[in-house]
C-alpha cells in the first residue's frame, strides 16, 4: 500500500456547487492527469472531425484521377476553409498525442514488457502527427498561393491526400501491437474481445494500400472500399477505444505495478 | 473471438455487396474476364480448406477429450493444408500474371486479387494462430483449451470467407 | 444422441464437399461462347454458399451447442448477407 492510496481517494468531491467540486477535483484528484488526457482526445476528435469534413473538405478526399486544373480548382473553392481550418490544426493538432499517451499509460499498466508500450509510443508518434500534419502544410502551400505552376499544385494535391491514407501502415501495426499486448495481458486492463478488435482494425486498414495504384473506382483513395469500408470500421473502433479508456481511467486503483502509483500529486497550482 | 469473426464478416460481407453492385454495372466485363479464371482450382481450393476446417475442428473435439496426440496431429493436417491453399493461391495467380491480367486490367481483376489476397492475408494471420494452438497442445505444461478453441474459430471463419469468395468469383454469373 | 461428435463433423464435410461439387457443375455448366449472366446461377450460388457457411458456423464452429443468442446472431448475419446480396444483384 502506497502512501498515495492512504490518501482519502474514496472521500468524494464535497457536495457544493459544481465550480466547488471542480476545484476540489484539480487539487486533489489522483487520476487528475489521466481525466485532462482523455478529456483532451474527446476535443481533439471532435474539431478533427469539425476541420477534415466540414471546413477543408478534404474528406472524404476529392477525386485523385482529376486534371490538374480540376485540381487546382479544388484548392480555389476551398481557400478559406482550408487555410483556416488547418491552421487550427497548427495550432492544436498536438493534442492528438494525448490519445497515443493515455493508450500507451494502458500498455503500461498491462503485464507485458514495457516494451510494447514504448514502440507503440515511438509508432503512433512517428505516425499520427507527422501524417495528419503533412496533409495539413501540403493542403495549405496548395491554397496559399493559387496561382502556383498547376503541376506543382498537382504535387500538393498528391502530397496531402497520400500523406495521409499512407501513414494508415503504421496505424495498422500500431494495432497488432496493442492487439498482442492485450491478448498477452494478465491484468485485464481491456477486455481480450478488444485485443480482437485491434486486429480487425489493422486487417482492414490494409486495403488503404491500393490507393496508390488506382486513381478511380472502389480501390482508389476515396474508393468505397479502400476509404468508406475502411472508415466506417476505423470509426467504430475509435469511439470504442475511446469508451473503454475511459473505463480504464474509472476502474484505475493504483495498486502496484501502475506507473501512477508511486506518485505524489504536487500541490495544486 | 467471436467478435473478430462478427466484425470481419461484417466488412467482408460489405465487400462481397460492393463487388456484387460493380459486376451488375458492368456484367460482359466481368463476365468476360471471370472466363480466364480456373475454376477447377477454385474448387481444389475450396476443398483443402473444407478438408483443413474439418481437421482443427477434430483437434477442438479430440483436446476436448484429452486426446492430445491425436489434436496435435489434426491441427498440423490444418496448418498443412493452409499452406498448400496458400502455395496453389500463388500458382494461380501467377498463370493470370502470366496470361497479362493484373490488378490493374480491369475492375473485375482488381476484385479478384483485392478479395484473394486479403483473403490470404487472413490465411498467414491464420497460421500465426495454428502456431499458438501447436505450442499450447505440444507439452502438458499448457494446453489451455480456451486458446485451442479461439485458434480454431478464427481459423473457420478463414474457411467461410473463402467459401463465399469462391462463390463470387468463380461460380455466380 | 445418435451419432458420435466425430462421426458428425465427417458428415458435416462429406455434406459441404458435395455442395461444392454441385456448384462446380453449375459454375461449368454453362454453353459453348461468352457467359451470359444467369440470375437463377447466381441466386443458387448465394443459396448454396450461405447453407454452406451455416453448416461451417453450426457444426464445425459449434455453435448448435453455443448460447441462443450467438446462434440469432450468426442466422440474422446470414439472413441479412441474403438479402444484401440478392438485392444488389437485383437492383443494382
Amino acid at each position: 500500500m502506497t502512501a498515495a492510496l492512504a490518501r482519502p481517494v474514496a472521500a468524494a468531491a464535497p457536495a457544493t456547487s459544481r465550480l466547488g467540486r471542480i476545484a476540489w477535483n484539480w487539487r486533489h484528484n489522483p487520476k487528475l492527469e489521466l481525466w485532462l488526457a482523455w478529456y483532451t482526445i474527446l476535443v481533439f476528435y471532435n474539431i478533427f472531425g469539425i476541420v477534415f469534413f466540414v471546413m477543408t473538405r478534404s474528406q472524404p478526399p476529392p477525386k485523385a484521377w482529376w486534371s490538374l486544373p480540376r485540381m487546382v480548382q479544388w484548392f480555389a473553392d476551398n481557400e478559406w476553409g482550408l487555410l483556416v481550418g488547418f491552421g487550427i490544426i497548427f495550432a492544436m493538432g498536438a493534442f492528438a498525442t494525448a490519445s497515443t499517451a493515455l493508450i500507451t499509460y494502458s500498455i503500461r499498466r498491462m503485464s507485458v514488457s514495457p516494451a510494447f508500450a514504448y514502440t507503440y509510443l515511438i509508432l503512433y508518434s512517428l505516425a499520427a502527427v507527422p501524417g495528419m500534419l503533412l496533409t495539413c502544410i501540403a493542403l495549405v502551400v496548395g491554397a496559399m498561393r493559387l496561382d502556383r505552376d498547376p503541376a506543382l499544385m498537382g504535387s500538393l494535391y498528391d502530397m496531402g491526400f497520400i500523406a495521409f491514407s499512407g501513414t494508415m501502415g503504421i496505424f495498422l501495426v500500431g494495432s497488432v501491437i496493442w492487439a498482442v499486448a492485450i491478448l498477452l495481458d494478465t491484468n485485464r486492463i481491456f477486455p481480450r474481445w478488444f485485443g480482437y478488435f485491434n486486429i480487425c482494425n489493422a486487417l482492414t486498414e490494409v486495403v488503404v494500400a491500393t490507393c496508390v495504384i488506382e486513381k478511380s473506382g472502389p480501390f482508389a483513395w476515396d474508393g468505397i472500399i479502400s476509404f468508406y469500408v475502411n472508415m466506417v470500421v476505423f470509426g467504430i473502433y475509435t469511439g470504442v477505444f475511446i469508451t473503454l479508456l475511459r473505463k480504464m481511467i474509472e476502474r484505475e486503483d493504483f495498486t502496484a505495478g501502475s506507473p501512477l502509483s508511486q506518485h505524489r500529486r504536487p500541490h495544486a497550482i | 473471438m467471436w467478435v473478430l469473426v462478427m466484425i470481419e464478416g461484417l466488412t467482408f460481407a460489405a465487400y462481397f455487396v460492393v463487388y456484387t453492385y460493380f459486376y451488375r454495372q458492368s456484367p460482359d466485363l466481368f463476365l468476360a474476364s471471370q472466363a480466364h479464371l480456373d475454376l477447377t482450382l477454385g474448387v481444389v481450393n475450396t476443398i483443402i480448406l473444407l478438408t483443413s476446417s474439418w481437421s482443427i475442428a477434430r483437434c477442438v473435439e479430440r483436446s476436448r477429450a484429452g486426446d492430445y496426440k491425436a489434436a496435435l496431429r489434426n491441427v498440423l493436417l490444418t496448418m498443412a493444408g493452409g499452406f498448400l491453399f496458400a502455395g496453389i493461391k500463388l500458382y494461380e495467380w501467377s498463370v493470370e500474371i502470366g496470361r497479362g491480367f493484373t490488378f490493374t486490367t480491369n475492375t473485375f481483376f482488381s476484385f479478384y486479387y483485392f478479395l484473394t489476397g486479403i483473403h490470404l492475408l487472413h490465411i498467414i494471420v491464420g497460421s500465426i494462430a495454428l502456431f499458438v494452438v501447436i505450442h499450447q497442445l505440444s507439452s502438458p505444461a499448457r494446453r489451455a483449451q480456451e486458446i485451442i478453441e479461439t485458434g480454431a474459430t478464427y481459423w473457420h471463419m478463414v474457411d467461410f470467407l473463402w467459401v463465399i469468395i469462391f462463390a463470387l468469383l468463380y461460380v455466380m454469373r | 444422441m445418435g451419432i458420435s461428435a466425430q462421426a458428425r463433423l465427417a458428415l458435416g464435410w462429406l455434406l459441404l464437399t458435395g455442395i461444392t461439387l454441385f456448384a462446380w457443375w453449375m459454375g461449368s455448366s454453362h454453353g459453348p461462347g461468352p457467359l451470359r449472366p444467369d440470375p437463377a446461377v447466381a441466386a443458387g450460388a448465394i443459396a448454396i454458399t450461405v447453407v454452406k457457411v451455416r453448416v461451417i458456423i453450426m457444426e464445425f464452429m459449434d455453435a448448435r451447442h453455443a448460447p441462443r443468442r450467438l446462434r440469432y446472431l450468426t442466422d440474422s448475419f446470414l439472413a441479412l448477407f441474403v438479402i444484401a446480396m440478392l438485392a444488389t444483384y437485383r437492383f443494382a
